[in-house]
């Protein structure tokens, strides 16, 4: 009894501070509206924008926020690093769900549908609108209006676009007797095995942590195979994933099985990026991002160089797919929050910062006018490799097979697909098991978005 | 019911999210490695502890270091520790790793499975020993010296006097740890699994926590995580029942 009085006390004194604190936050919090303007025409309008750059790209975005913040006097773009794009986009779903969202949020490509059906999103062209910017839509390089335009108009800003390259040490490959890797799957296997096999690298290829979109998925557009039915998902939501048909795309994860029993391709695995063991030394090739020209042009102690990915004999390659992010404008903010977002957007969009934005990272020039930009300045007879990108996702007349992909949900058959994958590299499942499984649970998956979506 | 990320578009599903998970069999793969994973760890956890403990009163110089050493792995953060296990076993640059082929044993733990799962058991085991080792060396304190004074001068040696005095009298202690190992098992290797191998290779070290975050977290599949999470709670429930049950009739509580 005695115990129970005592503790009731204690609560009252306890909860006494706390009360008072709460009442005088509050008094506070009025005050500042009840006043007027006085200090808030002073004090800029905050937009938060939550990306998912780190590392050396990372510091490139502090770069270009800090160039936005001082170029005018009325916003201030404050830019939040939430982690990887899976990360950054929970966060924001999380954010979203309580009212407490950024106003632009950078989204891979392959969360494209779910940002667009999301109804949590203010359009880009509308709000460039709105807000008295004119921005030419039509002035996107091909690939980038292929994947992002929807209706004439991109429902974001294609921000940092980039289609994977073949990068190798020059070397090993000198050292093994070659110029250049070759231009088929064929020639670069020798290579690759000679490389091995002459004691040139332990390694002779990393495997990229995004592997699934740069020797998958590219595979399947660069050799024009269907990934899933209704092109690729453009043309509906009914769309079903085929990828387990293609003979050749089955053919392509039997090869790196076979590559990785042979250990000339090694993953990295966790503790140890696979970047770093191409930049290190180690290995001597790496399927990448051309976005890894940040990292590899200020790591690499050696002569390193890329090239277009390889095909297979006899087949006329066509273009790559776009990858990367696009910035999203998040429903929900106020207006001065929106005039800052849509002032934001259009110093990204312009062609002076689209060329040092391509130039720092290796991204590719969105815009023909920074495109031709880049050309003029003789940048790319410099740096040859920064073209690579551009040159491959422009190849050829792009088919329904390699404008891109637009799934529902595809992070998740994604995830499935590693997995399954997975399954062959620890020797449980064949490639043809393995992708059949993950086109069987992949449209599982996508038939459950359709359901939610149908009444669209 | 199935849901869009952003809370916009619901359709009420009944128990189809539970069927699916039902079906499928990578979630009965992840269950069956979850229950393993756990059992394992707790019983193999408490029996190293408890070396360590019964240990302590033989060591006689460095008592503090020995206790400290064992101690450490509680004050690292699991997310780091995990990392550093990672690294250390990782088959192209890691130096343990290195050594272990160098003894003609291959070892990959990302292509297989088997590896990936033990180099997990062994990076949970490793971080909770500290704790169980805490209760443990209390526990062994407090068994009346009187006891094992008598037992000695009968002529028991000291480990025929921890198996028939101390052991018996620590029982309650150990049962309470098997009990929290048992839920540090089902939800707080959550950090090690994601640093060292993240579910892989091909969902081999995927456990029901992770598997909850991964799919509600990473692929925003909120109605099947939701699911998921109800069948954890009751899986949680059912162990920590059934211990009671089983094991407390053994557990002696007279001193």
């Amino acid at each position: 009894m005695r115990e129970e009085t005592q503790m009731t006390i204690d609560f009252g004194i306890k909860n006494a501070p706390r009360k008072f604190a709460k009442t005088l936050a509050a008094g506070i919090a009025l005050g500042m509206l009840a006043l007027p303007g006085a200090a808030a025409a002073q004090e800029r309008v905050k937009v938060e924008w939550w990306h998912a750059l780190g590392g050396r790209l990372g510091e490139v975005v502090e770069k270009l926020v800090t160039d936005f913040n001082g170029s005018q006097d009325q916003y201030e773009v404050v830019a939040v690093h939430k982690g990887n794009y899976e990360e950054n986009m929970a966060a924001m779903v999380a954010a979203y769900r309580v009212g407490q969202q950024p106003t632009i949020i950078q989204a891979a490509e392959r969360g494209f549908m779910t940002m667009l059906n999301s109804g949590a999103v203010v359009p880009v062209p509308t709000l460039m609108e709105e807000q008295g910017h004119d921005v030419d839509w039509n002035d996107f390089i091909a690939p980038v209006s292929g994947f992002f335009l929807v209706d004439g108009v991109p429902a974001a800003l294609p921000f940092n676009s980039s289609t994977p390259i073949f990068w190798y040490n020059r070397d090993m490959f000198k050292e093994a007797g070659f110029d250049a890797p070759g231009e088929t799957w064929q020639e670069v296997e020798k290579q690759l095995y000679a490389i091995k096999e002459q004691g040139v690298s332990e390694c002779s290829m990393a495997l990229a942590n995004d592997f699934f979109w740069s020797l998958i998925e590219n595979y399947a557009a660069l050799h024009d195979q269907p990934y899933g039915t209704l092109a690729n998902g453009f043309d509906g939501l009914g769309t079903e994933f085929v990828f387990n048909k293609s003979p050749l795309v089955v053919g392509q994860l039997e090869r790196l099985s076979k590559w990785m029993d042979d250990e000339v391709l090694q993953i990295a695995g966790q503790g140890l990026s696979p970047e770093q063991l191409f930049t290190s030394g180690t290995c001597a090739t790496y399927v990448a991002s051309t976005a890894a020209h940040a990292g590899i042009g200020s790591g690499a102690q050696f002569d390193w160089s890329a090239t277009f990915l390889p095909h297979e004999e006899g087949v006329e390659p066509k273009n790559s797919t776009i990858g990367g992010g696009a910035l999203w404008v998040l429903q929900g903010k106020s207006d001065e929050e929106y005039a800052g977002a849509a002032a934001f957007i259009d110093f990204v969009a312009s062609p002076e910062t689209q060329v040092w934005w391509s130039k720092q990272t290796g991204y590719v020039p969105v815009t023909t006018t920074a495109y031709n930009a880049l050309k003029s300045e003789g940048y790319f007879k410099e740096n040859p490799t920064r073209e690579i990108a551009i040159l491959q996702l422009s190849r050829g007349e792009p088919t329904e097979n390699s404008r891109g992909f637009r799934f529902g949900n595809h992070n998740q058959s994604m995830q499935l697909l590693v997995e399954e994958i997975q399954g062959v590299w620890t020797g449980q499942k064949t490639a043809q098991e393995a992708l059949d499984n993950a086109a069987r649970r992949g449209n599982e998956i996508l038939r459950q978005y359709e359901r939610l979506h149908a009444s669209q | 019911m199935q849901v869009d990320p952003f809370g916009a578009r619901e359709i009420f599903v009944g128990f189809a999210n539970f069927a699916q998970l039902l079906g499928s069999p990578d979630y009965r793969q992840s269950v069956f490695f979850t229950l393993w994973f756990t059992v394992i760890q707790a019983v193999v956890t408490i029996a190293l502890a408890l070396l360590f403990a019964f240990a302590t009163d033989f060591v006689i110089r460095g008592r503090g270091l020995y206790k400290s050493v064992i101690l450490m792995p509680y004050a690292i953060a699991p997310v780091i520790s995990g990392v550093l296990w990672a690294f250390l076993f990782n088959p192209a640059v890691g130096p343990l790793a290195q050594f272990i082929q160098s003894l003609g044993i291959p070892w990959d733990p990302n292509r297989r499975p088997f590896d990936a799962q033990l180099l997990v058991i062994v990076a949970s085991v490793w971080k909770h020993i500290c704790y169980d080792y805490i209760f443990l060396v209390a526990a062994l304190l407090a068994v009346p010296q009187s006891l094992l004074e008598a037992a000695k001068l009968d002529g028991a040696r000291p480990v025929r006097r921890f198996f028939t005095i101390s052991l018996p009298l620590v029982t309650p202690t150990i049962f309470f740890l098997m009990v929290m190992n048992v839920v540090y098992g089902l939800f707080e290797t959550f950090g090690i699994i994601d640093a060292v191998t993240r579910g892989g290779p091909a969902g081999a070290t995927n456990t029901l926590v992770y598997k909850v975050y991964q799919d509600g977290f990473v692929q925003l599949n909120l109605g099947s995580s939701a699911a998921q999470s109800v069948i954890l709670m009751i899986i949680a429930i059912l162990f920590t029942v059934l211990q009671f049950r089983a094991l407390e009739r053994r557990v002696n509580y007279q001193v």
